[in-house]
């Protein structure tokens, strides 16, 4: 049986006073005139972020809040041909007893940090509303958590965990909440471990497939008959701008990530950009200050397995093929669990609705006007408000969790 | 008219103590186990480079080589809607009297470094073989030329631009030789400049269009043959098996560069293990085996680190040429660009990242030289510049298919 630490993020000084050193030696590239976004992150942007880095930002002082906030712990889980990893988590309990214990599942360049926001109203005691303990896990290879050493750490894998971090804890059924990755592996759980553990599922970043004759013959011929709407020509057409012109991260991540992985290692403000990137394009015109993208970025700077680590992922579901990758998100997977689905209109991926159809036993379906990928990060209040109307008394998937519906 | 300045590779004092403080304070990935080469470049190899690269490595010493061995110039060049460049090149006259002008012009992740063992034999004056006066640009954004400075530096530029180097070098005429941006970059200028100025090319990177029912009916008919019946024609299978390998598992440094290169460049300008391992990566995959020195992929490497616009500069070209789109850039080997009015030869190697049918190249071409070879990769005329070298003479030389095509310069001396 694996044993519960508790853990403070403390960050050697050493490493502090590397990552100056780094910034003190920062080399920044040239730019063409009138670059703004297209050809990357602009130069002024990055500038500012370095120096601000180098100058001003305190970690210790983020590094505190975090810890105050979030109470976080490491423990062994062993998985199966992968020997014993230690696993990072936040677990916040609500004083409400009987709250449904719920997973969230971070992705890529996501972290633990993404449920800042969300912990603590999922765990807000009320008469009007369910609450939640809620585990917010590292994955393997991300924040506090150590990286797998074996090749071919898949999917199978990163369920297998999540499951097992669950039960360790004691929450032999539970609900989980995911977005980008976390949408895959939450999916994983729910088919590998549902309805035994994994009693329903939540996401914001829902996959899916186009209708066929076969699967949804209703569906494919209202879509031959009426087309598709404005609304979803223009989330397809999203998609393939994103695919034709944003996807450079998941081909390189996808099919080399240690040559990449040498780069983000090295040099903070190749890290930076590498992400900040994505901070921007993937959220909503969230207003981001500098620190919160400092810090955002530093939890990869200073994480347990280093910077390189995280992106082996993409090579793994897609078996160093990035055609396969996307095969995956869209592949059907059954599962038969209660699923919600939260959509926020900047998500990279939006598709049509109808195509969410045999995603599951959809029981949940919330739409909303703003927001972006990292939705439990921009929209807290949207998100949690969806968790709470759908586990809440008179909801869809209300008590779920055999004796823990949220109340008192 | 642009002016020309001798040039000698110096690159100050501050710049080698930089880098050597960045190695210094390097901090490496860690690996999986067993990794070998499925994930990227592994770490014995890079940590052994960086360690080297530190501690033993002379890059003095290897500048006053290149300066030895390849006389180089600046000049230049108005490039239309771009406005002046500094433009670095090699340029070594044959001692033969009617040398024939050829252009080397290089790719990514390559440099004017690539030609610098064909240029000794290719310059060699002989009775028995032609032979030319090189020109090895450095292409903008690329060793020490400068980097355009506004957006939509495209193919035409590039074709611009070593066109006008080779006018302002008195070579009216001219052949010119190519690999990766250099077969692209010179497919055009023999389509926009042949045959007034560009009087043949030669390429090794053959590329070609995949033949339609209409326009090339028994290559079709071939085509569809093998994909029925692949297990006959296992050389063809093997070379579909092969491009498509490298488009599945081997492109995703096309798709970042061709889509957001200033991103990626944050981490090729800051970091010298970073810019290693992305190059070094090719170096080796796209090579036949070839026995690389670690001083040599330094040496490579370093044109990079201290080129004059500096790493991030060369990779805008992915961007450019595609339009920011990353299925743009595989239609671009494919297009069939109209170039027949010039004569055309084609040097095949094994190792090449792309492995087409040899009937794919004819699409608007006049192929007059087509020769396979045993062994060599990507980087040919680093490879095997001496097969690359001999092919040049073979199709130039005298009895051959594109003897005397430039006027006056036959590559022999006066009879």
């Amino acid at each position: 049986m694996s044993t519960e630490n508790a853990f403070q993020i403390s960050v050697p000084d050493d490493s502090l006073s590397l990552l100056r050193q780094k910034l003190a030696l920062v080399s920044l590239p040239d730019e063409l005139e009138d670059a703004g976004w297209e050809y990357g992150v602009p130069l002024a942007d990055i500038r500012r972020l370095v120096d601000r880095w180098a100058n001003g930002y305190d970690w210790r002082h983020h590094e505190a809040l975090l810890n105050a906030e979030l109470p976080q712990f490491t423990r062994d889980i062993p998985v199966d041909g992968h020997g014993t990893l230690n696993i990072h988590y936040i677990h916040k309990k609500s004083d409400t007893k009987t709250a449904i214990p719920l997973l969230f599942v971070h992705g890529w360049p996501g972290s633990f940090f993404e449920a800042r926001k969300l912990v603590p109203l999922l765990t807000q005691n009320s008469e009007h509303h369910p609450s939640f303990h809620v585990v917010a896990i590292s994955l393997p290879g991300y924040g506090f958590s150590k990286a797998p050493s074996k090749k071919r750490f898949d999917m199978d894998q990163y369920a297998e965990v999540c499951n097992k971090l669950m039960l360790a804890l004691g929450y032999d059924e539970y609900v989980t909440q995911g977005g980008d990755w976390g949408f895959l592996i939450t999916r994983k759980i729910a088919h590998l471990y549902g309805p035994r553990h994994s009693k329903a599922w939540h996401t914001n970043f829902p996959g899916g497939q186009p209708p066929s004759l076969f699967t949804q013959p209703l569906d494919f011929l209202s879509m031959l008959i009426n087309g598709l709407t404005a609304k979803e020509k223009e989330g397809l057409q999203r998609v393939q701008h994103f695919i034709a012109t944003g996807c450079g991260y998941s081909a390189e991540q996808g099919t080399k990530p240690q040559t990449l992985g040498y780069s983000l290692a090295d040099s903070p403000v190749g890290l930076l950009a590498w992400i900040y990137e994505k901070l921007v394009a993937w959220t909503d015109q969230y207003p981001w200050k500098d620190d919160e993208v400092l810090t955002w970025v530093s939890i990869y700077w200073f994480s347990r397995a280093g910077p390189a680590a995280a992106g082996r992922i993409y090579f793994e579901v897609g078996e160093g093929e990035p055609a396969k990758q996307m095969a995956r998100f869209s592949a059907h997977e059954s599962t038969s669990i209660p699923l919600g689905i939260s959509r926020f209109p900047g998500e990279i991926v939006c598709f049509p609705k109808s195509w969410s159809k045999n995603l599951g036993k959809i029981v949940f379906d919330r739409e909303h006007d703003g927001g972006g990928h990292f939705a439990a990060y921009e929209k807290p209040e949207a998100l949690s408000g969806d968790l709470r109307d759908m586990f809440g008394q008179g909801g869809p998937a209300f008590g779920v969790v055999k004796g823990r519906n949220g109340y008192d | 008219m642009s002016v020309e300045s001798p040039f000698i590779i110096s690159i100050p004092q501050e710049s080698l103590s930089l880098l050597q403080q960045k190695l210094r304070l390097v901090t490496f990935p860690d690996e999986l186990d067993d990794a070998g080469w499925e994930y990227g470049a592994p770490l014995t190899d890079i940590r052994r480079l960086v360690t080297r690269w530190s501690n033993g490595y002379d890059w003095r010493y290897h500048e006053a080589q290149l300066n030895m061995e390849l006389p180089q110039f600046t000049r230049d060049i108005d490039v239309g809607g771009h406005g002046m460049l500094n433009v670095h090149y090699v340029h070594k006259k044959s001692d033969a009297e009617y040398a024939i002008p050829l252009l080397f012009v290089h790719g990514w992740p390559g440099s004017f470094f690539e030609a610098r063992k064909l240029v000794p034999l290719l310059t060699r004056g002989s009775p028995d073989h032609p032979s030319f006066h090189v020109v090895a640009i450095s292409l903008p954004g690329f060793g020490f030329s400068e980097a355009p400075r506004k957006k939509g530096f495209n193919l035409d530029q590039y074709a611009e631009v070593c066109n006008k180097l080779m006018l302002s070098l008195g070579y009216n005429e001219y052949v010119t030789q190519g690999g990766d941006w250099g077969f692209i970059i010179t497919r055009r200028m023999a389509h926009l400049y042949g045959p007034k100025y560009v009087k043949a090319w030669h390429t090794n990177f053959p590329g070609g269009t995949p033949p339609s029912l209409l326009t090339q009916p028994l290559s079709f008919l071939t085509v569809l043959f093998h994909f029925l019946f692949p297990s006959l024609n296992p050389q063809m299978q093997a070379g579909f098996d092969k491009t498509q390998k490298f488009i599945q598992s081997g492109s995703g440094y096309n798709a970042i560069q061709g889509t957001k290169p200033q991103t990626l460049g944050y981490s090729m300008a800051d970091s010298p293990v970073g810019l290693l391992a992305w190059i070094y990566e090719k170096l080796v995959g796209w090579t036949d085996g070839y026995a690389w020195d670690d001083d040599e992929v330094l040496t490579w490497i370093s044109i990079y680190w201290f080129s004059r616009a500096g790493p991030t500069a060369a990779a805008r070209i992915y961007y450019e040429v595609g339009g920011g789109n990353a299925l743009n850039l595989g239609k671009l080997m494919g297009t069939p660009e109209y170039t027949a009015s010039i004569p055309h030869g084609i040097s095949r190697f094994p190792g090449e990242v792309a492995i087409l049918p040899k009937s794919w190249a004819k699409s608007n071409r006049k192929i007059v030289f087509d020769r396979e070879h045993e062994r060599g990769g990507h980087f040919a005329a680093y490879e095997r510049p001496v097969d690359v070298c001999g092919d040049l003479r073979e199709m130039f030389g005298r009895g051959g298919p594109a003897f005397g095509v430039v006027k006056g310069r036959d590559g022999y001396n006066s009879e």
